[in-house]
């Protein structure tokens, strides 16, 4: 993911802005990482350069 | 949602193209390019989301055109695919994929000028619901096509992995009321079925094919139409 892709991406809960904290960088670009919402503090990880903007209760450990 | 679960699966994601889009499927991956391409183009310098991406197979072409583009799927398996092919078309710097929920977009109020799904809603349970989303985010087109009820369509649906949810004319129209979306602009087109082109050998699906364009030219030939393409506007 690169950077500047903050400017377009928002909480899929309340749509709030989201705030970046960078694991692991490669050429520029973001592989590893978390984005957390700055109202709601929900965190959506970077995964494999893929930001995974799933709500929780969508994600593959959210309990069915 | 139907196929949340099924491609999930790396096995059906590196397969799905050619699964789906060689032989006689090359026809119809022209054809709904042709589709897109009418309906939001000239895409140059426009800002395009697509929901349920998969492989990328209109993204990439988007980018390829000058859009800055981006692909929202499910599933990781077919977005990873969607990015090698946007690295092997050079547009990787244009085309970027989310992992994201078509009912819970992660974008701002009116950020893209087309918001299209393709293939998309015949999964769809809560078509309204994603319908809104994708209006919400776009600030001028909105564009997906349909399966159809009353077609031969019907006929194989039930052999489907997960089924397939079809729809008459008069179910996109209260749709679109619904989600305050205007029709500008509508085709139909496929009265022999996508699954037909894949089982024939190549040389036979261009000749079905031209068949099939002939019959859909006759006035109300093209109510038998297994496919709709809609082209709406916010």
């Amino acid at each position: 993911m690169q950077e500047e892709l903050l400017d377009i991406i928002c909480c899929p809960l309340d749509k709030q802005d989201l705030e970046l904290d960078v694991a692991e960088r490669e050429d520029g670009d973001i592989v590893a990482g978390t984005l957390t919402c700055s109202e709601c503090g929900e965190a959506y990880p970077i995964e494999d350069g893929i930001p995974n903007l799933l709500p929780p209760d969508m994600r593959e450990d959210a309990p069915a | 949602m139907k196929g949340q679960e099924w491609y999930q699966a790396d096995e059906i994601a590196e397969a799905y193209e050619d699964k789906r889009f060689s032989g006689g499927g090359r026809l119809i991956d022209r054809r709904e390019k042709r589709a897109v391409l009418e309906a939001i183009g000239p895409v140059e310098d426009k800002r395009v989301l697509e929901i349920a991406c998969g492989t990328g197979r209109f993204t990439v072409m988007l980018a390829e055109r000058g859009a800055d583009v981006v692909g929202l799927d499910i599933s990781t398996p077919m977005l990873q695919q969607g990015r090698e092919k946007a690295r092997a078309a050079g547009v990787d710097e244009h085309l970027q994929f989310f992992r994201g929920d078509a009912g819970r977009l992660p974008f701002p109020d009116d950020h893209f000028d087309a918001v299209l799904a393709m293939r998309f809603f015949h999964l769809a349970d809560t078509p309204v619901a994603y319908l809104e989303e994708m209006r919400r985010v776009s600030k001028d087109i909105v564009f997906f096509d349909t399966f159809n009820r009353f077609s031969a369509r019907s006929i194989y649906n039930w052999a489907l992995p997960m089924g397939s949810r079809l729809y008459s004319r008069w179910e996109v129209n209260s749709l679109l009321d619904e989600a305050d979306l205007e029709l500008v602009g509508a085709n139909h087109d496929f009265i022999v079925p996508y699954g037909f082109y894949r089982a024939i050998p190549d040389g036979l699906a261009s000749a079905f094919r031209s068949v099939d364009r002939a019959v859909s030219a006759i006035p109300g030939g093209d109510r038998l139409s297994s496919v709709s393409y809609w082209e709406c506007r916010v």
